[in-house]
């Protein structure tokens, strides 16, 4: 026991020369990713997709930008490839904790008690919920870039979303979003 | 005709005196914590932070037995993980400037250090399963269910762990209540009952705050270290003053709370602890332990005296030791 002590205490105190030059850690700058511009959002009744035409100037402008700031888009990729790994390794630890769960459960002989009965039914029926809640979503004017995306109906909602087109030009001077804005039918 | 003593108020037992203090205290500290929680972030953890480790080192040390015995096992495996485990954290700290919140980079050595812990707990978990009764089949599934949170979610993990820590001290204070104060142990009950109740008065007044500054180094790694970049759609003015709450009632329990419910956790009764009284201890090398662990709290306050940042750093870098050495004992109280 004194020797596990002993050790212990040199461990901790070789550690502590190891680390006491380490530079402290610093408040990392955050670069600008953004550049100043102006946009022009257009009703177009002819118009079959949304559209957002960037000028090519502003584009490279922003090119630019990023590669200023470097790395970041190579950890950004390094996460995007680690989050596959992750979740087939919480996936699979996941399942695994089920089964032994389950194994525990049926040889603890409890399967039968009044109180785990009526879990199991409120873990079963907030799982149903949960299925039809999961596929509510807002409705169709606020999932698709439309003209009906500006009527009070959607601002509730305080967002929207929907397919677009990402145009480059090279005659446009400032980035223009052209929303499709079809006639009101009878019905509406 | 009633009898005088009749008329008198009834005696004030030290239950009643434990509710009311801890209420008392609790209210005074949710008061201030939220409405200066940076101040009070910096006071707290220069007063306290290095007392309650001392005090932690001390109440461990007076339950660690001479001879292990049958825990033999138990013993060199937690103290092999504290060890490991702390040199890796302290490895990945330093070399990815802190660790926890930023630097994709180090995922996946991140997510093999919290694999690495939580299975480090369910081997303390399987060995003192073996040592009891009862069945201890649960633990597996548990830790299973852990490891896969950990990997799904890292920074909501490492996160979580920053405000978990604090909890645990109550849970110490309540397993040493039921064995030497059990008379305390309702009141106590209905203290940690009145714990929620004040973190919603804290997380109403401060939910529509703004962030906190974050223009000095020191504001932001206090805002950070709360989980300012994690949980961006939160006012860091909630979270600093959440953390610096359970951290304040977590330093309270070590320092005042658990002496007063264990004779053998009051610092200056060293004849109390066996490695230091019994005959056959390790009682020169013990006291140089306390020497060194008091002169350490003493360089602390220096320290924070002269670059409270820095020494700010460096001390939540190390007190990932006094983290990992709570679950063994914790396990061993179950």
């Amino acid at each position: 026991m004194k020797r596990t002590f002993l050790g212990f205490a040199v461990v901790l105190f070789l550690a502590s020369l190891a680390i006491a030059d380490v530079p402290r850690p610093d408040k990392p700058n955050k670069p600008d990713k953004s550049i100043d511009t102006s946009m022009t959002i257009r009703l177009d009744r002819n118009a079959h997709d949304a559209r957002l035409i960037i000028p090519r100037a502003q584009i490279q402008q922003l090119r630019a930008q990023l590669d200023e700031i470097g790395g970041s888009d190579d950890s950004a990729a390094a996460t995007g490839t680690f989050t596959r790994t992750q979740t087939i390794v919480s996936g699979t630890l996941l399942s695994l904790a089920f089964v032994f769960g389950g194994m525990w459960f049926a040889k603890s002989g409890r399967a039968g008690s009044k109180g785990i009965t009526a879990a199991v039914m409120i873990l079963t029926l907030g799982s149903i919920a949960t299925l039809v809640l999961g596929n509510a979503g807002p409705p169709p004017e606020a999932r698709s870039i439309t003209g009906k995306m500006f009527s009070d109906s959607v601002h509730m909602y305080k967002f929207g979303s929907g397919a677009i087109k990402l145009e480059v030009s090279d005659t446009e001077q400032m980035p223009e979003l052209i929303v499709p804005d079809p006639p009101k039918t009878a019905s509406e | 005709m009633q009898r005088v003593d009749d008329l008198s108020l009834p005696a004030i037992s030290s239950a009643n005196l434990l509710i009311a203090g801890f209420v008392l205290c609790c209210a005074l500290a949710a008061m201030l914590i939220g409405a200066f929680p940076l101040q009070l972030s910096i006071l707290t953890v220069f007063l306290f932070a290095g007392v309650h480790n001392l005090m932690e080192f001390r109440y461990f040390v007076a339950r660690m037995p001479i001879r292990w015995g049958r825990s033999r096992t138990y013993y060199l495996v937690a103290i092999f993980g504290v060890i490991v485990l702390t040199a890796a954290y302290l490895t990945l700290y330093f070399s990815s400037g802190n660790w926890i919140w930023s630097s994709d980079n180090y995922a996946p050595l991140i997510l093999t250090w919290n694999s690495a812990f939580i299975f480090w707990i369910g081997a303390l978990l399987y060995l003192r399963g073996k040592q009891k009764s009862g069945d201890w089949g649960w633990a597996i599934p548990l830790m299973l269910f852990l490891a896969a949170a950990a990997w799904a979610a890292p920074q909501y993990w490492s996160l979580s762990l920053v405000y978990i820590h604090p909890l645990v001290a109550l849970w110490f204070l309540e397993r040493q209540i039921r064995r030497t104060k059990p008379e305390w142990l309702r009141a106590y009950h209905l203290c940690l009952a009145s714990i929620p109740a004040f973190l919603i008065l804290i997380w109403i007044f401060a939910a529509g705050q703004p962030n906190l500054t974050d223009e000095t180094r020191l504001f932001w790694r206090i805002a950070q270290h709360s989980g300012s970049e994690i949980l961006p759609g939160i006012s860091s003015h909630l979270l600093v003053a959440t953390h610096v709450f359970l951290e304040s009632i977590h330093y309270f329990a070590w320092i005042l709370l658990v002496p007063l419910v264990d004779r053998r956790a009051i610092p200056w009764r060293l004849n109390e602890i066996p490695m230091f009284s019994k005959g056959n201890g390790i009682r020169k090398i013990f006291a140089a332990f306390c020497v060194v662990a008091v002169g350490v709290v003493v360089a602390l306050w220096l320290g924070f005296a002269v670059d409270y940042t820095t020494t700010r750093d460096v001390y939540f870098a190390f007190a990932i030791g006094h983290v990992l050495a709570e679950f063994p004992f914790l396990v061993k109280m179950i």
